[in-house]
This record gives structure tokens, sequence and C-alpha cells, in this order.
């Protein structure tokens, strides 16, 4: 049985169209999907309105029944996204923001290595997702890619994060956070200038460290890849399935069970974070995330 | 020329390295040691071929032909033992911190200053060579205008037992100064900036009981806006872990080493362990920095960034403790 997705909106923040570079070539190379023209044909829509346009378009699906898969942000502030969770549990549909980051081959074995106390009890991470070249996101990249990092590290930890200090400019920004546990964690997140053999947008640097009690887990998330190199070209090649197919995965296994391995809920602790972050780098301060 | 004599203090674990640089220099000798413990004094002359030795250093500073002192006794000890080689009009080179105060730093600052003698210390690692090709490379101007440093500097516990001075705060300064000013310093000079804040966080990792930090997270913010963000630990697990890993983000581009970027590895019956590459002597290009400026040439370490290094250290201890952000000038 092959679920049915329309695919809503080809905008983003600044110049993005994610529908048409990720969540249309991957649902049409999926097994489990087809994608139909009419919204009212398909089970699950893939929204990727802009920003502005996108909370109240993945609240209007959740009220008609259908299933989401929303781009990320999820939704343009905290509260927006509080109230697609809520409005998510009423109508008891599957509604994943593309968080697909936590996914990768590296980190969802990562995530597991730590849950099964394979670093004792983890004590810190540390993390650089560093994007060279591309178009600057005009919101700055702690609004338009910081949730990932955020949300590997939550999903890492399986910890939330109640104090961020931030710092840096909203282009390159180091967020230091501290979870329960006295855990703590760094992200230093951005974007510099393009690098030769690297694709516009990729990825140049994406790694973790986590520390615990016994022993440490190093992680390069650009990783499982291969090294080729040729006479003109020097470059990793990704091997095995993208983090996008993993997330759609994550989805069909959603709409089949009633329930996704990532959610609004997820989406909304990441927000907390960010809108902490722009808080903390105006007022110069730490500040509490606020539960 | 004459060569420059050199009286080492301490005969302790970093003195090797000192006397070893010595002798691998042909414009300085080595005349002799100064211990507090006479046994240690003895012991280590002996190894130097039977050098002179001394409990104390008044004595040491009448021997004839002394030009300079290595100072590597413990950090609390630095000020006054410092301000006496000021006195008698001889050079230093003192193990880092410069000193466990902001003031005893500037007082040590004054007190060369008036006696015209070089004061450097110790911060060894803009000797070593991976600090030299970054700063090297920064100035090349190839990665732009740089905006963020990344460096990290772990390993495991290392310090004997509950009586080494080094987990006395009091003796040692704490480990932002014992330590810290190492990666403190390394990342100001490599961005070649003013610092204007720092924001840090500790942790007491190996024992709830220690009285200093294991592991130190230190975030400076610089004039330009440039940020670094620094980790020392002592704290890793396993023990054996020593692993260096730096990251510089410019305007134009990125410079990296990870923690497989100089060390080869052993994967032994023992578990796997990095073996690190020979590469070049940091004490000894940091012993030849010192005698160059003896002869006059302009320090490659100046005194004023040996006294922001221990502004800087002192920050680091202060917003731990507030977990506020510290403003700072140097
Ligand atoms: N540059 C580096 O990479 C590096 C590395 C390690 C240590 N250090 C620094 O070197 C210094 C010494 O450290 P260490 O690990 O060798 O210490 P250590 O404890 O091994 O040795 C210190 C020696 O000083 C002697 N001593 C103590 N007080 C004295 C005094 N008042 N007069 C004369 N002798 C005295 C002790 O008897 C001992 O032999 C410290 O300042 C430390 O911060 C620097």
């Amino acid at each position: 049985m092959t679920i049915t997705v329309a695919l809503v909106g080809n905008g983003g923040i600044g110049t993005q169209d994610h529908q048409n570079s990720m969540y249309r070539p991957a649902f049409e190379r999926h097994p489990g999907f087809q994608v139909v023209g009419s919204v009212d044909e398909a089970e699950v829509l893939s929204i990727a309105l802009p920003l502005a346009e996108r909370g109240k378009a993945v609240a209007d699906a959740i009220r008609a029944g259908k299933h989401v898969l929303a781009d990320k942000p999820l939704a343009a502030t905290l509260a927006e996204a509080l109230e697609i969770e809520r409005l998510a549990a009423e109508h008891r549909v599957v509604v994943v923001p593309a968080h697909h980051q936590r996914f990768g081959a590296a980190l969802r074995s990562a995530t597991a290595a730590v849950r099964a106390g394979r670093v004792g009890l983890p004590w810190n991470v540390q993390c650089d997702f560093v994007v060279a070249g591309g178009d600057p996101a005009p919101t700055g990249e702690l609004v338009n890619f910081g949730l990932y990092p955020v949300d590997v590290v939550r999903a890492l930890l399986g910890l939330e994060v109640r104090r961020v200090h931030a710092t840096g400019s909203p282009d390159l920004v180091t967020l230091l956070l501290d979870h329960d546990h006295g855990v703590t964690s760094t992200i230093v997140c951005g974007r510099v200038p393009a690098l030769r053999d690297l694709p516009p947008g990729g990825l140049a640097v994406h790694r973790y460290r986590i520390s615990g009690s016994h022993g440490v887990l190093a992680v390069d998330a650009r990783k499982p890849a291969l090294q080729v190199r040729t006479t003109n070209t020097n470059g990793p090649v990704w091997t095995g399935p993208g983090t996008v197919d993993a997330l759609l995965d994550v989805v069909a296994a959603g709409v089949a069970s009633g329930r996704a391995a990532i959610g609004p809920h997820d989406a909304v602790q990441a927000q907390r974070v960010i809108e902490a972050a722009q808080r903390s780098i105006e007022a110069g301060q730490p500040v509490e995330t606020g539960e | 020329m004459d060569r420059i004599g050199i009286v080492l203090v301490g005969a302790g674990f970093i003195a090797d390295a000192h006397s070893g640089a010595i002798d691998a220099d042909p414009r300085a000798t080595l005349i002799g040691i100064v211990d507090a413990d006479p046994g240690r004094a003895a012991a280590f002359a002996r190894k130097q071929g039977g050098i002179r030795h001394a409990p104390d250093l008044d004595t040491a500073l009448q021997w004839p032909g002394v030009d300079a002192v290595i100072l590597c006794t413990p950090n609390d000890t630095h000020a006054p033992i410092g301000l006496a080689v000021a006195a008698a009009g001889k050079h230093l080179l003192v193990e880092k911190p410069l000193a466990t105060t902001v003031a005893d730093a500037r007082r040590l600052a004054r007190a060369f200053d008036a006696a015209d003698t070089v004061l450097v210390a110790a911060h060894t690692h803009r000797f070593y060579d991976y600090g030299r090709a970054v700063k090297q490379t920064i100035e090349s101007g190839s990665i732009g205008r740089p905006r963020l440093v990344r460096l990290a500097i772990l390993g495991g516990w290392i310090w004997p037992d509950w009586s080494a001075w080094v987990g006395d705060p009091d003796r040692s300064g704490g480990h932002a100064l014992h330590n810290g000013v190492h990666l403190l310093d390394l990342a100001t000079w490599w961005l070649g900036q003013e610092p204007t804040e720092i924001f840090a966080r500790g942790r007491k990792q190996t024992a709830a009981e220690l009285r200093i930090y294991d592991y130190l997270e230190m975030v400076v913010t610089y004039a330009d806006g440039a940020t670094a963000v620094c980790e020392m630990s002592r704290a890793h697990r396993p023990g054996s872990l020593a692993q260096r890993e730096l990251l510089v983000a410019g305007s134009e581009g990125i410079v990296e080493q990870g923690w497989d970027g100089e060390s080869s590895l052993v994967f032994g019956e023992a578990g796997t362990a990095t073996l690190p590459a020979a590469g070049g002597n940091g004490f000894a290009a940091q012993l030849g920095a010192w005698l160059d400026a003896i002869g006059g040439a302009p320090p490659l370490m100046p005194v004023a960034d040996a006294v922001r290094a221990v502004v800087l250290g002192v920050a680091v201890e202060e917003s731990i403790v507030t977990g506020k952000p510290v403003a700072v000038t140097a």
C-alpha cells in the first residue's frame, strides 16, 4: 500500500525551494509514497511554503485530517508551533518537522550508542554545524538551520535545554546550552563562504563529540562517505540512504502506526532554544528557555 | 659571544624539557639548578653531569656567569621568585602562568621593565608546530579575516593525588590559570584581536570534591566580534585520551586540524591509542626566542600578552562562579 502525498508550496526562507530540491525527489524515489496532483486525494501534505505562511498552512492541513511533512522550521514562532502541537494531538494526525539531520546514518547509531551507555553518563556534547556557500538566509542562519544541531543534540542526549547563552553573529553563532543533570553542550552553527570542491550550501564541518563518564564518542556526521579524488575534483560521496530518505521512512512508519519518531513537540522544543538564543544575543546574558 | 648562563629553578616535571632545550642551543649554558628540596636539586645536578645545585635562589644568584633564570616552580611562587630575579638584574623565562593574580602579573611586568631585563612567560603552544602553522596561515591572508576559533586540548586525569599542588587553587590559581591560559593566549594570538568578554563553564568531573575544574569551556569575545571557544580538559575518559582539535573559520576560508590531524593510531591489545608525530621541539624554539630577545630582538611572547593571559584566566574563574559573562580589559 503506497501513501499518497501532495506537494504544497515551493518557498521557504529567502530563495529556498526545498520542495523541489529535497522533498519531491525523495518522495519520487521512495517506494512507500506516490505523489498525487491534488490535495484532496492526498493522505500526506508536504508543506514547504514561505515561513510566514507555513504555520497557518500546517494548522489548516491538520484540521482537514491530513498528515504533514513540514519544511523546517515548522513555524515562525513558538506560539504557532505550540498551537500545531495541540492541533495534531487533537486531530490524531502525524506531523513530521523536517529535522532530517538527526536521521543521518552516523548520528542514528551514535544516538543508540549513547542510549546503550557506551560512553557512560554523558556530561558534554560539542557540535560544529558549518555550511559553506549557498544563499545566506535573510533571517540569519540561527533561525534558518540552528534547529538542526539543536535537534540532534536533544536526540543524542534525550535531555531538554533549560538555559541558553548565545554569542557571535546570527550568521555564525555559538550556543552554550545547559541541560538537565548538569549536562552541557556547545554548538557552533553558521555559514562560511563557498569552499572549493564543496557543493554550494554543503556542510563543511558537521561533527559531534559526546563526552561521558566512561568514554568519548567522536562522530563525523558527513560520513558514511567515500573520498573520491580525480584530476578535477576532490570530494566526499555519501554512501547509503540520505537523511531526507530516512526522514520519509519516519513519515511512512508514522502514518502506518499513528505515531512518528519525531513530531511537533520536537519542533516546539527546538524553537524554544532558538528564541532563547535570540533573547540571549540581545541581552548579552544567558537566558532560561522557560518551560 | 659568551654563552648566556642560566640557572633553572624547580627540578620537577617540566624542568627536563627546559634543560634539554638549553643543551641543544649553542648560545646557552646551564650553570646550575635550584630546588627547595635539596635531594631533588642534587639528583638533577648529577644527571646534568655535575652542575651546581642549591636549595635557594639567593645562593645561586651569587654563582659566577649567571645571566638569566628559568623558573619552573609551582604557580604561586612565580611572583616572589620572579621579583627577586628582577631585583638581581637577571633575565627571566617563567613558566606559565606569569602569576596567579592580575596584580602580581602587573608587578612583575613593571619590575622587569624597570630593570630593563627580558621577561618572557612560557606560553609554549605559540612555539609548537601547529600553533605556528595556524598563525602563519592566518597571517598569509588565505582565510580572510578570522571570525571563529575552536580549540580543544583534551586529556584524562594526570595529577597524582590529593596532595598535588595543581589541585590546590591557592597554589595553582585554579585550572584556568594553570592550563587554561595556554589556550586563551594561543587563540588570542591567532586572532590578533583584543578580548572584550569571557563566558565560561567548568566541571569537577573526576571527583565532586575537587577544588579545581578539571574540564573548562572558555568562550572569548573579541573587539571585532570574533569568538574563540576553548576547551581544556583533564577530565576525559579513558585516562589515556590525548586529543587536540582546532578549527578557524575566516571570511574567505577555514583551517581545520581534527584529532587525527597529527597523530597515527595504534590498534593494540590494550586498546586504541594515538601516536603523536615527532615534529619540532617547542621548548627549544621558545628558548631560542627568549635568547633572541635577550640579544635585542622583539620578543615573540611580549610581557603584555602574558599579563593579558592572566587577566583572561582570572575572568574565566569569575565567570564560572557567577554563571555570567565577564567584561575584560587587558
Ligand atoms: N609550558 C608547559 O607546557 C608546562 C607544562 C607543565 C608545567 N608547566 C609549569 O611549570 C611549572 C612547574 O610545574 P611542574 O609540573 O614541573 O611542577 P612539579 O611539582 O613537578 O615541580 C616543581 C618543583 O619545584 C620545587 N619547588 C617548589 N617550590 C619551590 C621554591 N619556592 N623554590 C625552589 N623550588 C621549589 C619542587 O620541589 C619541585 O621539584 C608550573 O608553573 C607549571 O604551570 C608548564
